[in-house]
Order: structure tokens, then C-alpha cells, then sequence
């Protein structure tokens, strides 16, 4: 069952029924991001190593896997997942339906939108280990538990409340 | 009346497809060079001498055996080559061959192998010059496909994983990939090491052949049951319930 939230904001996953190559996953967030609304966003996928995790080749490097810069909304970063699902808060119903669209203009592939609720809204032990005492609840939900705080790329205009805001 | 070995029930597509698999009796869909093969493996470099873990059997002066009288050794055995292997990773999206296929493959038709079937991969040690020779005929025969199968020895992630845009199989260490041309060629040999040159793979299958020639029972493929909604189920899940009980009962006989 879903809860209606408070605030009238409502959350959305995307699912495309294939892994996005780059290209595709920066034409994506850029009409989610041209749709407006966004309140938070995150992207999820398997992990793209730098260089060979274990075994006999273990540190050659994976160029593939580097530099795959994106730009979204005028601000680049670098992936390090595969894109294989996207979660995002919108500030209203309203911009459901133009979200929609979005991954409709920018898929090329079938693609499965559903809304519920997909971030945790009370700090965890882990959160807590991890930033301190969270101010922004923004920031909660929107990594892997296990994954390492420097897998948080913020893109905001605003100052969000993580100690190495610097980043 | 020469015996023909029955090797897998029903009538499905799928059915066809693993007796096939199961009787070697395969199709040879394309030929990467033996050199090529050895480079991907990666175990020595194309070209070198075999490492050894003992003399030829024809110096070593084997005890008088019965068993040994009857059975010729492979090339491989008899020239006391290493154990090397070669692992394999199948996507779950009607990859012409799932792992205990290969594993069927190399229990029937390979000899001196030690096939293994995990849950997402599959891998078989053999003698270095055995494992070359089956692992070639598994690329050039109708078990691979170059886009859905990939041979990954370590960080074997992808079989049930969706597939990429480009339709290959994803791989975390990018060993294979799609050329502009719409070849697949390997980068990398099977732990991730960087190869000298490119290896041309061939053309991939379209997604309509590898639904043909997949081993996989899908309920958006062939289900295992056949026809869906039929009254009659296909033979396979007969016997698989036939081969259930006795597995279950176990030899319990209550008279």
C-alpha cells in the first residue's frame, strides 16, 4: 500500500528493461531534470571498477569504465554505475505526467514507471555513521547502505548539509 | 539395433535444443582461429609450450593396469600437461546455452573434464590441450553466442542481469564489446587482462535466433510446460515429476 505523503510530494522509479549506455542515460536526466520538479534524485546500476577488483589480473586498469562523464543540467559528473533504475521525489502529482513523457522522448527502449515510496525518511545507524547527525533528510536514501560516501555526488545550487560539502 | 541414447524428454523447441546439446550433435555457426581461442583463455601465450605436471606418460612407465590397458589417454593427459580451465557466463535472456547445459555438454562428450555448473557461470578443467580443443568447439558451435555468452574466469557478474542497450550481456570488466561494424570483439582475455589486438567474435544472433536455439524454458519464451493454458503438459515436466517422486520416495518401498 502506498502512503500519501504530508508534503504532497510523491516518489517515482524508472525502470528500463535494458542497462542504459551513457549517451542515453544523460539524454534521460536531462529531460527528467527539464521536466522540473525534482526534489531529489538518485541513479542505480551495477558498479563500473576502475581497474580489475580480484583475481589473476587484479589492478589492470578498465578503461572502459573511466571518464564517463555526463552532463546534466549544466553540471557534469562521472558515472560509476551502470544506469539500470532511477528513483526521484517530485514536489507534486502534477509533475508525474510530464515525467512520463520524458523517458518516453528519451528511451529507446520499453521501460517500467511506478510510484511508492523508495527512500527512508528516518536516519539509520548507518546514516548516522556515515554523515553525522543529518540536517537535510534530503541526503537519507539515496545511496547503497554499504556504498562509500564519495559515491554522493550533489549537484545543488543550494548548500546541503554533509560535512565535506567542499566536494 | 545399434543403441541411440535418449537424452532429454518433450517436444518444445527448448526440448530439441537440449538433446542437441546433449548429444554434441551441434552446429558449427563460425571458426575463431585456434590462436584466438588460447589468447582469450589466456592461460598461455599462443604459440608457447604447454607447462607440464609430469613427463609423458610414455616415460613415466605406468604400473600394470587393467584399466589403463582399456582406456586411451587424451593428448592432453598423455603428454602431462597442467589443469587449466575455462569458465563460462550464459545470460538468463535466451543465451543459447544455461549452465548445466555446458555442463551436460562436457559429462557426455569431453573426455578427462571436470565440469562444474554454479548458479550464474559454468566452468571446465581439463588438460591444458583438452580444454583448448572444447572450448573452441564450444565458441564456433551453436552453444555460444557472442553477445549473450561470455568467457569470464574471475568477476563472472551478468548472467542474471539485464541486458545492456546494445543488446550484450552486461560485463563490470567490459572483456568483450560491440563494434561499429556490428561485430563483437574481445578486449580482454578471461580475468581482464588487456589483449595485444582485438579478437573479431562474429556477428551476434538476433534476438528472434537466440529464442530458437536457447536451452532456457521462459514463460515469455517456451515454458517448460508447453503450449500455455494446455491441458496436456509437455512431456519434460512428466518426467521431471516422474524423476521428483523417486528422488523423494528414495528407494522407500513400505510392504
Amino acid at each position: 500500500m502506498v502512503t500519501e505523503s504530508d508534503t504532497g510530494s510523491i516518489q517515482v522509479e524508472i525502470i528500463p528493461s535494458r542497462f542504459l549506455l551513457p549517451a542515453t542515460a544523460q539524454k534521460l536526466l536531462n529531460e527528467i531534470y527539464g521536466n522540473g520538479g525534482i526534489i531529489r534524485i538518485t541513479i542505480h546500476g551495477p558498479n563500473l571498477p576502475r581497474s580489475v577488483p580480484y583475481g589473476p589480473g587484479r589492478g589492470s586498469p578498465i578503461d572502459e569504465n573511466r571518464d564517463l562523464l555526463i552532463e546534466v543540467g549544466g553540471q557534469a559528473f562521472e558515472l560509476s554505475v551502470k544506469v539500470g533504475r532511477i528513483r526521484l521525489e517530485l514536489e507534486s502529482e502534477k509533475y508525474y505526467e510530464g515525467l512520463k513523457a520524458a523517458c518516453e522522448r528519451a528511451l529507446p527502449i520499453s521501460f517500467q514507471i511506478r510510484r511508492g515510496k523508495f527512500f527512508h525518511t528516518r536516519q539509520t545507524i548507518t546514516d548516522y555513521a556515515k554523515y553525522g547527525k543529518v540536517e537535510d533528510t534530503r541526503i537519507l536514501g539515496l545511496i547503497d547502505p554499504k556504498a562509500k560516501q564519495d559515491r554522493l555526488a550533489i549537484l545543488s545550487e543550494e548548500n546541503v548539509a554533509v560535512h565535506d560539502e567542499e566536494r | 539395433m545399434a543403441y541411440t541414447p535418449q537424452y532429454y524428454p518433450g517436444s518444445t523447441s527448448v526440448g530439441i535444443n537440449r538433446r542437441k546439446h546433449m548429444s554434441g550433435n551441434l552446429e558449427k555457426l563460425r571458426d575463431i582461429p585456434e590462436a584466438d581461442v588460447v589468447a582469450v583463455m589466456g592461460h598461455r601465450a599462443p604459440g608457447a609450450d604447454y607447462s607440464s605436471t609430469h613427463p609423458p606418460l610414455k616415460e613415466m612407465g605406468e604400473p600394470d593396469c587393467p584399466i589403463r590397458q582399456i582406456v586411451a589417454p587424451t593428448a592432453g593427459a598423455a603428454a602431462g600437461d597442467r589443469v587449466r580451465y575455462s569458465q563460462w557466463t550464459d545470460s538468463m535472456y535466451f543465451a543459447p546455452s544455461i549452465p548445466y547445459w555446458r555442463s551436460y555438454w562436457g559429462a557426455i562428450n569431453c573426455k578427462g573434464c571436470d565440469p562444474g555448473t554454479l548458479s550464474g557461470r559454468q566452468i571446465i578443467e581439463a588438460r591444458e590441450r583438452d580444454i583448448e580443443a572444447y572450448t573452441k568447439a564450444q565458441y564456433d558451435s551453436e552453444m555460444t553466442d557472442v553477445a549473450l555468452c561470455s568467457m569470464r574466469g574471475c568477476t563472472v557478474h551478468g548472467h542474471s542481469l539485464r541486458l545492456e542497450e546494445n543488446g550484450m550481456q552486461f560485463d563490470m570488466l567490459a572483456r568483450t564489446e560491440m563494434g561499429s561494424d556490428g561485430n563483437v570483439y574481445a578486449v580482454k582475455d578471461q580475468v581482464g587482462i588487456p589483449l595485444d589486438r582485438k579478437i573479431n567474435l562474429g556477428k551476434p544472433m538476433s534476438e528472434a535466433e537466440a529464442k530458437k536455439r536457447t536451452t532456457i524454458f521462459r514463460v515469455d519464451g517456451i515454458p517448460m510446460c508447453g503450449k500455455v493454458g494446455a491441458r496436456k503438459y509437455d512431456e519434460a515436466v512428466d518426467a521431471l515429476h516422474h524423476m521428483w517422486e523417486l528422488r523423494s520416495k528414495w528407494g522407500f518401498r513400505p510392504e
